[in-house]
C-alpha cells in the first residue's frame, strides 16, 4: 500500500538561491535513503537542472502543448541519486498565463496519482516566490503541500517577497492550506545580515531553520551542473545542506504565520535602512550629522 | 493603434462596474455586442472566447427578447485550458485564416471575450496583420468583465469607425448637407429596435433627409457605414448610448451632433423632434411642415377615435392613472414622456435597469424633468430585480390605478400591485416581436393598442361577469 508522501513547498524570490537550496535538500534527502521528487513550479523550468547534470527536461506543459491527453509519467525524469525530477513549465515569456500553467501541471500529477504510484517519501515543490497570482499559490492550497519554507536573504526585496508569501499562507490557512515551517536564511555571511533576518523572523514569530552562508563551492558545483552534495560531498557547505535536510525531514509542526502589514513592513525596513546608512558612515569615519528637520 | 492609445481612447473610461450580485438579469456582457455586428447587413463577428460564450450571448439577446431570431453564424476560437496557459493568439490567427476561406462578408469583426483579456492575448497584432493585407477586418476588445452589451456596443462601433470607416480608400468624404447618422436604440436588447429604427428612418426621410440608420432591416448595411463621414449631423436619440460615439466623430470629422435624449413617441414629441432636426440642419420649413401636417392628420384622426374609448364614453373600464416603468433608460424616458405628457397619467416608479456609466447618470436623471409641464419623473438606477420590485411595492398608491411597463420579470410584482403589465424591456418572453414599433407617429398608435388591449383584457379576466354584460 502506498504511503502519503510528505509534501513540502519552498518559496523564494527569483534569484535568491531557491532552486539551488531546494536541489541540495533533495540531494541530501536522497543521499540519506529517502525517495524524493522535486517539482519545479517556475515557467523557466530550470529547477532540477543541477540534479540532471545541467540538462533541461521536457516540462509537463511541453507535453500538454503537444497533445490533448497527457500521461504525466512522461514528464518524470530520474536524476541524481534516483530523485524524480518534474518541471511544470509554462508559456513563452509575455504570453498566456503562467499561473494557470502551474495549476494545471500540479493538478495533472495529482489526478493521475503519480505521487502515490512512485511510493515517495518526499515531494518538494520549488516555487517562484513572488506569489503574484492564484496559480503560484496552488502548492500552499488545500491538499498539496503541508509545510512551506521560504528561502530569503537579508535583502529587503527578498524579505518583502517572504512577507507576501506569509500573507498568502495566512489567507489559505483557515481552509486547510499549508502552514509555515520557517525561513531558510540564505547568503548570510555577516552578523549584520544575520541580525536583519533574525529581526524579521522575530517580528513575524517565524523560526529560522538554517543559516546558509554564501559559498564559492556552491557556485563551482552549479557551473558544473551539479548540486553541492554531488560535486563536493565532503565540503562544509554540503554539511550545511545535510543539516537543513535533516531538519526538514524531521519537521512536523508548522504554524500560521503572522505577517507584517504593509505599513509595519515599510516602517521596519526604514528603521533598518537608517541603521545601514549610519553603519556605513561610521565605517567611512564620518561623523553622523544631526538630521535637519524641515 | 498601439495598446496605450487603446487604453486612452477606450470608452471603458466610461465603463461601469458590475453592480454586484443581481437577481434577474436584464442585460448581457460586453461580448453580447456581437448582436450589434449581426445587426449590420454584410458584417460577421469572429469570436475569440471560451466555448458557449458567443452562442449564449446571442440566444439570450435574440431569443428571450421578443423571439427576434436572426442570423447567427459566428466562428469561434472556442478556447480552453491550453490557450489560457500558452495564449490564444495563434488559435485566433488560424481561425481568421479559415474563416476568410469559407465565409464571405464585407466586414469581419473580431470580438475577444474574457479569457484573451485575462491572459493578455495580443489580438491587435493578429488582426493588424490581416488589415495590412487589405482584409476588411477590425477587432473590438469586448471583454465580458469590462462592461455590458451597452458599453460593448460602443466598443464595437468605435472599432468599425476607426479601423474600417476611417481607412476607406479614395478622396476625403464630402459633407452632404442632408445626410444624418442615427445613434439610437441598442439592437436586440430592445425588443422593438427593428421596427423603431424603421420608423425613425421613415420620419427623417419624410422631412427630406438621407439617413444612415446603420443597423437592422431598414439599413443599407455597410454602405451606410462607409458614408458616415459624409454626414452633416450625428443624431443621438437616446439618453446616453451613442454620445461617446458622437463626441468621437465630432473630434475626428468635425461633425456636429444633436442630442435628443427621448426617442419621440406620439405626434407632439415627434413633430417637435422633426422641427428641432430641421432647424439644426437649416432645412427649408415648407416640406418639413408638409410632412408633419400629413402625419399629424393621420395620427389625430386615429387618436380622435381612440378618445371615445379613452374618455370612457364607450367603455366601462377603469383606466390606469399612474405609469410605472422598469427598463433601460432609452425606452423608460420615451414612455414616461408619452404617458405623462400626452396621456396625462401620473408618473409612478421609474426604474432604469441597464447600469449606465456613473458619469452619465446625472444627464439621464435630468432628462426625466418636466415630463409634463411642472411634473418631474424621479428615476431610480437599479439593475437588481429584487430591489427594483421592492421600490415598486413600497410606493403608496391611494386612489391610483397603476400601469406597469417592464420585462417578463415584472409579472409577479405587476400582479401584486394590480397593474396590467406591458412588456417593453429585456427579457421579454411573453411578446413575439417582428416589425412592431412603438415610436414616432405610427409606433405610438401601436403602443396605445398594445397597452389598452392589455388593460382591457386584464379587466375582463378580473371581472368576467361585468364583461359579459
Amino acid at each position: 500500500m502506498s504511503r502519503k508522501p510528505k509534501q513540502i513547498a519552498i518559496y523564494g524570490k527569483g534569484g535568491i538561491g531557491k532552486s539551488t537550496t531546494t536541489s541540495n535538500i533533495s540531494a541530501a534527502l536522497a543521499e540519506a535513503g529517502y525517495k524524493v521528487m522535486q517539482f519545479g513550479c517556475d515557467p523557466k523550468a530550470d529547477s532540477t537542472n543541477t540534479l540532471r547534470g545541467g540538462e533541461y527536461i521536457p516540462s509537463v506543459l511541453d507535453l500538454l502543448a503537444e497533445k490533448r491527453r497527457v500521461d504525466a509519467r512522461e514528464a518524470v525524469f530520474k536524476g541524481f541519486a534516483g530523485i524524480y525530477c518534474v518541471e511544470a513549465g509554462g508559456p513563452a515569456p509575455g504570453v498566456g498565463c503562467a499561473g494557470r500553467g502551474i495549476i494545471t501541471a500540479v493538478e495533472l500529477l495529482k489526478q493521475q496519482r503519480v505521487f502515490e504510484d512512485l511510493d515517495l517519501d518526499f515531494v518538494i515543490y520549488d516555487v517562484l516566490g513572488d506569489v503574484v497570482c492564484g496559480g503560484f499559490a496552488v502548492p500552499v492550497r488545500e491538499g498539496i503541500a503541508e509545510h512551506v519554507f521560504t528561502v530569503s536573504s537579508a535583502d529587503f526585496m527578498a524579505i518583502y517577497a517572504a512577507n507576501n508569501l506569509f500573507r498568502g499562507i495566512e489567507k489559505f490557512s483557515n481552509s486547510g492550506g499549508a502552514l509555515l515551517g520557517g525561513i531558510i536564511a540564505n547568503s548570510i555571511n555577516t552578523d549584520f545580515q544575520r541580525e536583519i533576518i533574525e529581526d524579521f523572523a522575530d517580528k513575524t514569530s517565524t523560526p529560522i531553520v538554517q543559516f546558509v552562508p554564501r559559498s564559492l563551492t556552491v557556485t563551482q558545483a552549479e557551473l558544473s551542473g551539479k548540486t553541492t552534495i554531488e560535486a563536493a560531498p565532503h565540503s562544509e557547505q554540503a554539511d550545511v545542506y545535510r543539516a537543513l535536510a535533516r531538519h526538514i525531514a524531521g519537521h512536523e509542526i508548522s504554524k500560521v504565520p503572522t505577517p507584517l502589514s504593509p505599513a509595519e513592513l515599510r516602517e521596519w525596513s526604514a528603521r533598518w535602512a537608517e541603521h545601514v546608512v549610519q553603519m556605513e558612515r561610521t565605517e567611512r569615519g564620518e561623523r553622523a550629522r544631526p538630521r535637519v528637520v524641515a | 493603434m498601439n495598446i496605450q492609445s487603446r487604453f486612452d481612447d477606450d470608452i471603458a473610461g466610461s465603463f461601469s462596474a458590475a453592480p454586484g450580485p443581481i437577481e434577474q438579469v436584464r442585460y448581457a456582457c460586453a461580448l453580447g455586442a456581437l448582436t450589434s455586428v449581426i445587426a449590420i447587413e454584410g458584417a460577421i463577428p469572429i469570436s475569440h472566447c471560451g466555448p458557449g460564450c458567443a452562442s449564449k450571448q446571442f440566444h439570450a439577446l435574440s431569443g428571450i427578447s421578443g423571439y427576434q431570431g436572426g442570423e447567427f453564424h459566428v466562428p469561434s476560437t472556442n478556447i480552453g485550458n491550453k490557450e489560457v496557459i500558452f495564449g490564444g493568439a495563434d488559435r485566433l490567427d488560424e481561425l481568421i485564416a479559415s474563416t476568410l476561406k469559407v465565409m464571405e462578408a464585407e466586414l469581419y469583426v473580431v470580438q475577444s471575450g474574457c479569457i484573451p483579456g485575462l491572459v493578455g492575448d495580443d489580438v491587435a497584432n493578429v488582426v493588424q496583420s490581416y488589415q495590412r493585407r487589405g482584409v476588411p477586418i477590425v477587432f473590438a476588445e469586448t471583454l465580458g468583465y469590462r462592461g455590458t452589451n451597452f458599453t460593448g456596443h460602443e466598443t464595437v462601433v468605435r472599432a468599425i469607425l476607426d479601423q474600417y470607416v476611417a481607412k476607406q480608400a479614395g478622396p476625403a468624404p464630402r459633407s452632404q448637407k442632408r445626410l444624418v447618422n442615427v445613434w439610437s436604440l441598442l439592437p436586440y436588447q430592445n425588443p422593438f429596435w427593428r421596427g423603431d429604427l424603421t420608423e425613425i428612418r421613415r420620419i427623417l426621410e419624410g422631412i427630406g433627409l438621407t439617413v444612415n440608420i446603420l443597423f437592422g432591416p431598414a439599413s443599407e448595411g455597410l454602405a451606410e457605414w462607409r458614408a458616415i463621414p459624409s454626414a452633416a449631423l450625428n443624431l443621438v436619440l437616446s439618453p446616453w448610448l451613442g454620445l461617446a460615439t458622437a463626441r468621437h466623430l465630432e473630434s475626428v470629422y468635425g461633425q456636429p451632433f444633436l442630442h435628443v435624449p427621448a426617442v419621440p413617441i406620439g405626434a407632439q414629441a415627434t413633430s417637435a423632434f422633426l422641427r428641432q432636426v430641421a432647424e439644426e440642419l437649416d432645412l427649408d420649413s415648407g416640406p418639413v411642415e408638409a410632412f408633419i401636417t400629413r402625419e399629424e392628420r393621420d395620427y389625430y384622426h386615429y387618436l380622435r377615435d381612440f378618445a371615445h374609448f379613452y374618455a370612457g364614453c364607450t367603455s366601462q373600464y377603469q383606466l390606469p392613472s399612474e405609469v410605472n416603468i422598469v427598463g433601460e433608460s432609452a425606452y423608460a424616458l420615451s414612455l414616461a414622456r408619452f404617458f405623462v405628457g400626452d396621456l396625462g397619467l401620473n408618473p409612478g416608479v421609474i426604474v432604469l435597469t441597464e447600469n449606465p456609466p456613473e458619469h452619465e447618470r446625472e444627464t439621464i436623471h435630468r432628462s426625466f424633468r418636466d415630463l409634463a409641464p411642472g411634473i418631474d419623473g424621479e428615476p431610480v438606477f437599479e439593475a437588481d430585480g429584487h430591489r427594483a420590485h421592492a421600490v415598486i411595492r413600497a410606493k403608496p398608491r391611494i386612489g391610483e390605478l397603476p400601469l406597469l411597463f417592464g420585462s417578463t420579470w415584472e409579472a409577479g410584482v405587476a400582479q401584486e400591485i394590480g397593474a396590467p403589465l406591458v412588456e417593453i424591456s429585456y427579457p421579454a418572453t411573453d411578446e413575439v416581436v417582428i416589425a412592431r414599433s412603438y415610436v414616432g407617429y405610427r409606433g405610438a398608435l401601436q403602443l396605445l393598442e398594445r397597452t389598452y388591449t392589455t388593460v382591457v383584457r386584464q379587466s375582463t379576466e378580473e371581472n368576467p361577469e361585468t364583461a359579459a354584460l
